[in-house]
């Protein structure tokens, strides 16, 4: 029984969730198109219907706080979409700002958290909705009072926007049959669609046959006569103009309310006059049905299977091998075709679930946007958020912990970055500054880019902090690299700001999000130039649950090398090692490449020199960190699923988990980024201060 | 691989004794036991991967059908002598307290002992003050002194 309730819990905290996204997405569209003065009802009326169902199902779950902040947006978007308040940049501000608290809120409701204040957010929602809710009458309208008395408010609303538009008003008369009435109107309303917008439909009340029933559609538009003729077809039809200052002739059958009641409320597709009626919640009972929701973690066992699945092929491969090389050519030929099936379908059904388990990286980006919106008012700058690529598809697990790190790195963007309006007029930049969030895949990983056009980094500035966190010698200071002393800002306790502000500037930033990056197996490199910019760059892996991986042996041991963080491999020249600072460095194409012998780095005991003949180098590490990994053999490549060591062995350094081969061993998989930092982080101290690091 | 069948009935009609179960088993010849309830499966070694710069007891991981069990040598952990596996060392799996399987590698199962709790003298009494962690107790059965382990002092 508990567990039943948990289950129906979970359930609304996901539903809750999603509802709140899509407000999110509702508004920041409502947003868009209000800095460019466009308008498009239909966006509200979708935030409206996301919190009108969040309010229901809150209350279900008696989650009280958010149905009463849910409540009071609701009201606040219906005077909006009644035309009843105008839509200012302050009032998405303020709907934005409850997107906020409704996140908060649910974390509460889910960790229980602490829940956030809820009063001044009402009392500004109450503020706004008093302000103008007599703005407008009927009576400055010049329809005929009978017109007006059988349309809603919200139809009202849209056929005054309509007409101030400048659209034409026309009536369209067409004759249904009564049986499929509902599948005939809804095509003429796709059909009118593109011409511009039905405001309403009643129905004549002159019906000529007792099966048949004629409507006339309400149709503001910028087209004439013909055009909407052709567009609907068919022969039942008459198209009208309704001349303008003379809306509705008194003889007109939309003069005849008796008839109207039953149809108005009912026939309506989008919830207008009552949002509680049925068939809203039957369209939101319908829209949330088409998709499942599943916990991650039920596809992490299923993925695991497809694993397993993965290993038994290739111990069918091997089969077939030894049946070939015993002499049994037919069986190893039949049992190669079986392979070969089993491959294909296999790899169907580990695309299909690496799918599932993908989704846009727009769910982190919309969460952006709201952060730059509320982070440049706040320090008073104003900045044009410039998103590309938010379809780009990731792994789930990924965009859970990615949100985190971006957040940070765009804060100091615009903190840091972008300089005040003054400063941007002064040497001659646009005032409005610009942060571009740019996704887009590249082979097997997902770059994210996130640029500014502020004022880049001070490279003085660096040095100095890092020289007074003792990370730096004052003596090696001058002698550092563009490079080196970039990479200073991922160093904990270094910052760029001398002021601690609300957002950033502790220093507590930068490291964390390279240590977050690292958890996910991603990479994050950082150029910047004075007084143009600074760009991150984050390269992250589509996906953590099946990684092809380079098998090397070393000392007798075999071990597993994520092929995404592998970029070449190849037979090692002894004649271009070279020993600097006690330190093995090969020259590869004309640069150094540090080498790491994995069998001293991992303390194994070498194979006798009589036993080896030629060895290898793995090239590990993306960007600009290197690191050139020797070892005895390479074994090839193979598809693994990983699993993490025990907790037993989590004091033990440089795997990231094991692995199972086909043959029932177990391999380490080495965790190639904590091993470049083990090895060139002691090397790298050396260089800067000697011991001090490390 | 080998299973010990336990019916939960009969575990029932121990305990309603007040008796306890016990599985013995040998550590360089000598007898040791640990509760049987916190021993979930008994295999044979499976392949072993050493985990370079792990703690010395830790022999290294293997794989339980799909599993990832990190196998421990007891006679590292109680400082006995360790010779070379046989045919009858075993590996007793056992559910840590921090819900993770590991394995404890023992020369030879023996079988299961009923001890009433009565039965075992406390270790300080036996041994004076100085007792590792480790041991639970002193067992008898006929002439045979047991050592009783306590996986709790033994794991993690």
């Amino acid at each position: 029984m508990a567990e039943g309730t948990d289950k129906a819990r979970e359930e609304f905290l996901s539903e809750a969730q999603e509802l709140i996204e899509g407000l999110s997405r509702s508004l920041l569209g409502l947003d868009e198109l209000q800095n460019s003065g466009a308008e498009d009802p239909s966006l509200i009326n979708e935030a409206f219907r996301y919190v009108h169902t969040l309010k229901g199902l809150s209350g279900i779950f008696s989650a009280k706080a958010i149905g009463t902040l849910a409540h009071r947006v609701e009201d606040a978007l219906d005077a909006l979409r009644l035309g009843r308040l105008p839509l200012s940049a302050e009032f998405i501000d303020v709907l934005l700002r409850t997107v906020e608290l409704f996140w908060q809120l649910l974390s509460h409701e889910k960790d229980g958290d602490e829940p956030p204040d809820l009063q001044p957010i009402l009392a500004r929602i109450r503020r706004l909705t008093s302000e103008t809710s007599s703005q407008q009458s009927r009576e400055e309208f010049e329809f005929e009072p009978a017109l007006l008395a059988v349309l809603t408010e919200y139809e009202e609303h849209r056929l005054r926007t309509c007409v101030e538009r400048g659209l034409d008003l026309f009536k369209v008369r067409v004759r249904f049959g009564l049986a499929t009435l509902d599948k005939e109107l809804d095509e003429v309303k796709l059909r009118l669609a593109p011409l511009g917008e039905v405001i309403t439909y009643l129905p004549t009340g002159e019906a000529a046959s007792l099966d048949a029933i004629e409507l006339d559609l309400l149709l503001a538009s910028g087209s004439d006569n013909n055009a909407i003729t052709q567009a609907i077809g068919g022969t039942n039809v008459t198209v009208e103009q309704v001349p303008r200052r003379a809306v509705g002739p008194a003889s007109s059958p939309l003069s005849k309310p008796q008839s109207l009641e039953p149809l108005t409320s009912n026939r309506t597709a989008m919830p207008t006059q009552h949002p509680d009626s049925e068939i809203a919640q039957a369209a939101a009972i319908r829209s949330v049905s088409q998709t499942v929701r599943v916990d991650i973690r039920k596809l992490d066992v299923l993925m695991n299977s497809v694993g397993e699945l993965a290993i038994l092929r290739g111990a069918l491969a091997r089969m077939t091998e030894r049946l070939r090389t015993d002499g049994q050519r037919q069986l190893a030929s039949e049992l190669h075709r079986i392979y070969r099936s089993f491959d294909r379908r296999l790899s169907e059904l580990q695309g299909g679930i690496l799918e599932v388990r993908m989704v846009p990286l727009s769910q982190v980006f919309d969460r952006l946007t709201r952060v730059v919106r509320q982070i440049s008012r706040d320090v008073d700058k104003s900045v044009r958020l410039v998103v590309t690529g938010s379809d780009t598809e990731i792994d789930k697990l990924i965009v859970e912990e990615l949100s985190d790190p971006l957040m940070h790195i765009v804060r100091n963007a615009i903190d840091h970055g972008i300089e005040p309006r003054e400063r941007r007029l002064e040497i001659g930049k646009p005032e409005i500054g610009i942060v571009a969030l740019n996704a887009f895949q590249k082979g097997n990983h997902v770059v994210l880019e996130v640029e500014d056009d502020g004022g880049g980094i001070d490279e003085k500035f660096l040095i100095e902090r890092a020289v007074a966190s003792g990370h730096v010698a004052a003596s090696e200071a001058s002698v550092l690299s563009r490079d080196e002393i970039m990479n200073l800002i991922f160093l904990p306790g270094v910052t760029t700001r001398q002021e601690v502000s609300d957002y950033s500037g502790r220093g507590v930033g930068m490291d964390v999000v390279k240590t977050n990056i690292a958890k996910l197996g991603g990479v994050i490199d950082l150029h910047s130039e004075r007084n143009i910019g600074t760009k991150i760059t984050v390269t992250l892996p589509i996906t953590l649950a099946i990684v092809s991986a380079l098998l090397v042996r070393c000392a007798g041991n075999t071990f597993a090398l994520p092929l995404n963080s592998v970029s070449e491999a190849f037979s090692l020249d002894p004649g271009r090692i070279k020993w600097i600072d006690s330190r093995e460095v090969y020259t590869l194409r004309g640069a150094s490449l540090p080498l790491c012998r994995l069998d001293q780095l991992l303390e194994l005991t070498p194979l006798p020199a009589s036993n080896r003949k030629r060895r290898f180098v793995v090239v590990a590490g993306l960007g600009s960190r290197r690191l050139g990994l020797v070892t005895d053999e390479l074994l090839g490549q193979e598809d693994i699923v990983i699993k993490s060591l025990g907790k037993s062995l989590k004091q033990v350094r440089g795997f990231a988990g094991a692995t199972e081969l086909g043959d029932q061993r177990v391999a380490l998989v080495l965790d190639v980024a904590a091993i470049i930092e083990e090895v060139l982080r002691g090397s790298e101290g050396r260089e800067l201060v000697g011991s001090l690091h490390e | 691989m080998s299973k010990l069948a336990r019916s939960e009935q009969h575990s029932n009609s121990v305990l309603a004794r007040g008796l306890k179960e016990f599985l013995l088993f040998t550590l360089a010849g000598e007898p040791y036991a640990v509760e049987l309830g916190r021993v979930r499966e008994i295999v044979s070694p499976p392949l072993l991967t050493r985990v370079p710069r792990a703690a010395s007891e830790v022999m290294g991981v293997c794989s339980v059908r799909g599993l990832l069990v990190t196998v421990i040598d007891l006679r590292r952990k109680i400082r006995v002598q360790q010779s070379a596996a046989t045919r009858s060392s075993r590996i007793l799996l056992t559910r840590t307290a921090e819900d993770e399987v590991v394995g404890l590698f023992v020369d030879e199962v023996r079988h299961v002992v009923r001890l009433e709790g009565s039965e075992i003298e406390s270790a300080p009494v036996v041994l004076g003050g100085d007792v590792p962690d480790h041991v639970l107790g002193i067992g008898r059965t006929g002439d045979e002194v047991i050592v009783v382990l306590n996986l709790e002092g033994m794991v993690g």
